[in-house]
């Protein structure tokens, strides 16, 4: 009797054990998972593309007398 | 609650036991911390009353040590399952990170197990939590009583389980179902980790 009490005590604190070893494996893919995530280097951001002429006058005609009307 | 701090390096999980009222949310803590490693013991803190009913709540803190770095502690909590304690049971689920439902599996507490389950609903409802998709699992307790007293599991998880989250035959007394069911919510929870809102603390 005083074996099997002795046995079944072994055999709970394994419980503990397997719990143990299971959620330190859970929790290791977790913190890897996360420091991967934290060490990843930020995306490059993308610049938005311009139109080659962006900038340029093309409206000559005129020109003048538009700035003139715009700053009275 | 927080579950992961990167500045501290701890990672903390709160789970509470919910159930109706004897239904054995007590008794697997109890087993729980029945098989600690002595160094591992802290304090169980557990306010009943004078029938050995639990009044406030059950708490079991679980400090599993260092693990990957990080100071690993699970916060295991009970609700008091008697109807007139609702405030308690809101209050024990703030900042709740798993739950584990703990039914009765005698046919007679059916509608218990249904009556507590819907306030387990509404209450988290009620603290921000979105019932459908909160860490949960479900635990058919009493497995060892006769046959005959118990309702067969297929028929308690359609009637509860309509979530379809992992679930467990359970005879907490003996232990039975006890570290299954908490190795499956330990697990839900920590899964949670690596979702982008979990990051910050």
């Amino acid at each position: 009797m005083a074996a099997n009490s002795k046995k079944s005590e072994e055999e709970d604190s394994g419980e503990f054990a397997d719990f143990m070893a299971d959620i330190s494996q859970e929790i290791a893919q977790r913190v890897e998972s996360l420091d991967a995530a934290t060490k990843a280097p930020p995306e490059p951001k993308k610049a938005t593309p311009l139109p080659r002429d962006a900038g340029l006058i093309l409206e000559w005609e005129n020109l003048p007398d538009r700035m003139i009307e715009e700053m009275r | 609650m927080s579950v992961v701090n990167y500045g501290t390096r701890e990672i903390t999980c709160k789970i509470v036991y919910y159930g109706p009222g004897r239904s054995g949310k007590t008794t697997n803590l109890q087993h729980i911390y029945s098989q600690l490693p002595e160094e591992r013991k802290g304090k169980m803190v557990s306010l009943a009353t004078e029938t050995d009913r639990t009044l406030f709540f059950d708490f079991l803190p679980l400090d599993l040590g260092t693990i990957s770095g990080f100071a690993t502690r699970f916060q295991l909590y009970t609700v008091p399952g008697q109807v007139y304690y609702a405030a308690t049971r809101k209050l024990v689920l703030q900042g709740v990170d798993g739950v584990v439902f703990v039914a009765d599996s005698q046919s007679r507490q059916l509608a218990e197990n249904i009556e507590s389950l819907q306030d387990l609903h509404a209450n988290l409802a009620d603290e921000g939590f979105d019932p459908r998709t909160i860490p949960l699992a479900m635990q058919y307790n009493k497995r060892d009583l006769p046959a005959s007293e118990i309702s067969p599991i297929d028929e308690l998880d359609e009637t509860l389980n309509f979530r379809g989250v992992p679930y467990f035959a359970a005879n907490a007394i003996n232990g039975g179902g006890v570290f299954e069911t908490l190795r499956s919510i330990a697990s839900m929870v920590l899964s949670r980790l690596s979702a982008p809102a979990a990051k910050e603390s």
